[in-house]
């Protein structure tokens, strides 16, 4: 076992490596200390001071100490041995790091400028890189950080990881982490329902302050990535559970977008319904478009449904950009003056307003989701994406299932498009191009197909850190992908996967026959 | 109580059944042995409903069943164990089971027949926490049939149950069979291995490509010379 610690480490240490080199290379160790910095609110500067760097740089090490660390499932996984991937990851990177930085610095030192091969690698970025200090020091520096950075990140995330709370309550783990939040006291506090009160109430006060505090771009940001949490919930019914691949399913989106907007703008058809029938009427034009489409296909096999939906979604933008229907939709222009909320009669329209209506319509969406999750659709709905054949003799209605599952995604989608129009007070077909749903097909990958709380990760990942990463204009792409990349190679199952794949290994270990 | 006339199937334009008919008495085991690609599989999967007959009638218990939806004939209590081991493999032993009571909405009910189901299988009670995809080939016949015996059939029809298990395993699950036959539940048995087969049905028919050639008590045939030269590697 003590091997497979080490080779744990080396992995992840030699990826590290490369990321941080990478990063190096294309002057991203100054653009992420800048953003750190931001964080904190430090003002704008050309080279970003060196405890932000610093910090960078530990965020990283944590990162790969982090991932290093075995998850605790048998009994050999000891504490011992996360601590060990852990200080072998961070120590190979570190090194990596460290040789490539003591180039550089020799180099620099040497009055020989790398920007006529590397346009990025400035001196500036090199003296930040091996934190302002000599070649040897700097880069040692460097190695000392990441290690030590990586073994206390690796031992945290052991800790946290085997600790009781935070895995399923009849996941039975013997190890390290329990004893230790028992001798510190802490397991009784942790494991008592008032933890969970208590986290819930401080995740509303969050909820409630923070869209008055951070001002309206931020706002518009988390706004968005709200929007496609939603949608990302709604496409994880069908896709995610019912396990039917949907491509077009901006279409839906649309769909409740534009009846919204219809049926609350000035233009082109003089109606002025209030924003919450307008909602609802939303979500129900979109649940029953989504029912029509599937009544004729549903009950073929294979992969239809993904192409009759894509082209729906461009007969649909096509549509509503055509000449042909601009008496009705507006046309390529679009719709100006769309209606946004009122409550009891009064307007509820600024950005802190429209903040909360997302809050809540994303808490009622997770909410139904979780519920379905668990219901006895949510089984059936698994049972025809593990094998439908077997479901269907076991007395499942396979298309009927399936229909309720793309009616219902439909339906959400729809509240997004709604939710969307109103806050852009603007919505037109450029809105809706296919782009959208690939955007929520990656979010929902990413997160982890078929996980509520996957798709919170992957919405914020995909929405809210190109955002975050705007700062760096002209890499935000690349790092992009890079980060798709390397969480693909990581966590291919996405961040959060679906089904307890520990339950895989650990039940084959300790078969249990405690009685039900 | 399954009454099966001139069965036509079709697989696009290939004729997978061409005028089956048989029929299965109540508490009786009936075999269907054949070949491969004999149309063995079609006629269960037509009997539970999951394909459609292009011509042809099913009849079980003096209703007509060939345009009745496979969830409504699960309903009436034909239940079908398809072939291969077809589990759940990302739900675990229980959950499997429960999905086989998708149709039964009382949990005290369900609870009662799932100690019923690990009572007959106790690898399964062992392992019920376990995932399906991680038990072994025996022990996922064991659950693809307790999974039947959840929706309590009247009749339970199995495809292959024997298929790629050792011999030792093969007779723990014709055991199984029959102990579930002598409590009452008729069973239409689809199978390659004849020898096994033949030995515990009351009757059996002998499908080739797509029609039946033969049929008799499984003692009848499996003293035919035909039988024993075309299914039973005879001498």
């Amino acid at each position: 076992m003590r091997s497979s610690a080490v080779d744990n480490g080396l992995r992840t240490g030699v990826t590290f490596g490369i990321v941080i080199v990478t990063m190096f290379l294309i002057g991203f160790t100054v653009t992420g200390a800048g953003l750190i910095g931001k964080l904190f609110g430090a003002s704008d500067s050309a080279t970003p001071s060196l405890m932000f760097y610093s910090l960078f740089m530990i965020l990283i090490g944590m990162w790969a100490g982090a991932s290093a660390s075995p998850r605790p499932l048998t009994e050999a996984d000891t504490f011992k041995r996360a601590l060990i991937s852990g200080l072998v990851a961070g120590l190979v990177s570190g090194a990596i790091a460290a040789v490539i930085g003591f180039i550089f610095g020799d180099l620099s030192a040497n009055k020989i400028d790398p920007r006529t091969y590397l346009p990025s690698v400035s001196p500036d970025s090199i003296k930040l890189f091996l934190f302002n200090q000599t070649p040897l020091m700097g880069s040692l520096t460097l190695l000392a950080l990441m290690t030590v950075s990586a073994a206390v990140s690796a031992a945290l995330s052991f800790f946290f990881r085997s600790n009781h709370w935070l895995k399923n309550k009849s996941g039975e783990t013997s190890n390290a982490a329990r004893g230790f939040f028992q001798s510190a006291g802490l397991n009784r506090v942790l494991q008592s329902q008032y933890a969970s009160y208590v986290f819930w109430a401080i995740t509303a006060v969050v909820l409630i302050i923070l869209p008055r505090v951070w001002g309206s771009y931020w706002n518009y940001v988390f706004g968005t990535v709200g929007i496609y949490i939603i949608l990302g919930l709604g496409l994880n019914i069908i896709t995610g559970w019912a396990g039917q691949l949907v491509i077009g399913y901006v279409a839906f989106f649309a769909i409740g977008a534009y009846t919204f907007a219809l049926l609350t703008a000035p233009e082109p058809h003089h109606l002025t319904v209030n924003f919450w029938v307008a909602l609802a009427l939303g979500v129900l034009v979109a649940g029953i478009s989504g029912l029509l489409i599937g009544l004729p296909i549903l009950n073929l096999r294979g992969d239809y449904l993904a192409i009759v939906t894509l082209g729906f979604a461009e007969i649909i933008r096509i549509l509503l950009k055509s000449d042909l229907m601009t008496d009705y939709t507006a046309g390529p222009r679009g719709i100006r003056d769309i209606g946004g909320p009122t409550i009891l009669g009064k307007p509820f329209v600024s950005d802190v307003d429209f903040m909360y209506v997302i809050i809540v319509a994303v808490l009622a969406v997770t909410f139904i989701a979780h519920r379905l999750r668990n219901s006895r659709t949510g089984k059936a709905w698994f049972a025809i994406n593990l094998d439908e054949t077997v479901a269907r003799a076991t007395g499942i209605n396979a298309f009927g299932s399936k229909l309720l599952a793309l009616s219902l995604s439909a339906a959400v989608a729809g509240l997004a498009g709604a939710l969307f129009a109103s806050r852009n007070q603007f919505t037109g077909p450029d809105d809706h191009a296919l782009m959208v749903s690939i955007n929520v097909i990656c979010l929902v990958i990413v997160g982890g197909i078929g996980n509520i709380p996957g798709v919170f990760l992957g919405a914020f990942a995909l929405k809210g850190l190109p955002e975050i990463l705007r700062e760096t204009e002209s890499y935000r792409l690349l790092i992009f992908g890079v980060l798709l990349v390397i969480m693909m190679r990581l966590r291919p199952e996405g961040f959060l996967p679906a089904r307890r794949p520990e339950l895989e290994k650990h039940a084959a270990q300790t078969p249990s026959g405690k009685e039900a | 109580m399954l009454k099966v006339e001139n069965l036509q199937v079709y697989y696009g334009a290939i004729h997978a059944l061409q005028g089956v008919s048989f029929h299965l008495e109540q508490g009786e085991i009936v075999a269907l042995i054949g070949a491969n690609g004999a149309g063995k599989s079609t006629v269960l999967n037509t009997v539970s409903g999951i394909l459609r007959p292009r011509e042809g009638s099913v009849a079980f218990e003096g209703q007509a069943i060939h345009e009745t939806p496979p969830q409504d004939i699960v309903r009436k209590g034909i239940i079908h164990v398809p072939e291969g081991r077809k589990i759940f493999s990302r739900m675990t032993v229980t959950e499997n089971l429960e999905m086989g009571a998708y149709t039964n909405n009382d949990r005290a009910a369900i609870n009662r027949d799932m100690e019923a189901v690990f009572a007959r299988f106790s690898r399964l009670r062992e392992r019920r926490d376990q995932l399906g995809g991680t038990l072994s080939g025996g022990e996922q016949q064991m659950l693809a049939i307790g999974r039947g015996l959840m929706a309590h059939p009247k009749l339970l029809l199995l495809d292959e149950p024997s298929m790629g298990l050792s011999p030792i395993l093969v007779e723990q699950i014709f055991d199984i069979i029959q102990d579930i036959n002598e409590q009452g539940t008729s069973i239409l048995l689809v199978e390659q291995n004849a020898q096994m087969a033949l030995a515990i049905a009351d009757r059996a028919y002998v499908l080739e490509t797509g029609n039946i050639v033969m049929q008799g008590t499984g003692d009848d045939l499996l003293k035919d010379p035909k039988v024993i030269a075309a299914y039973l590697g005879g001498h």
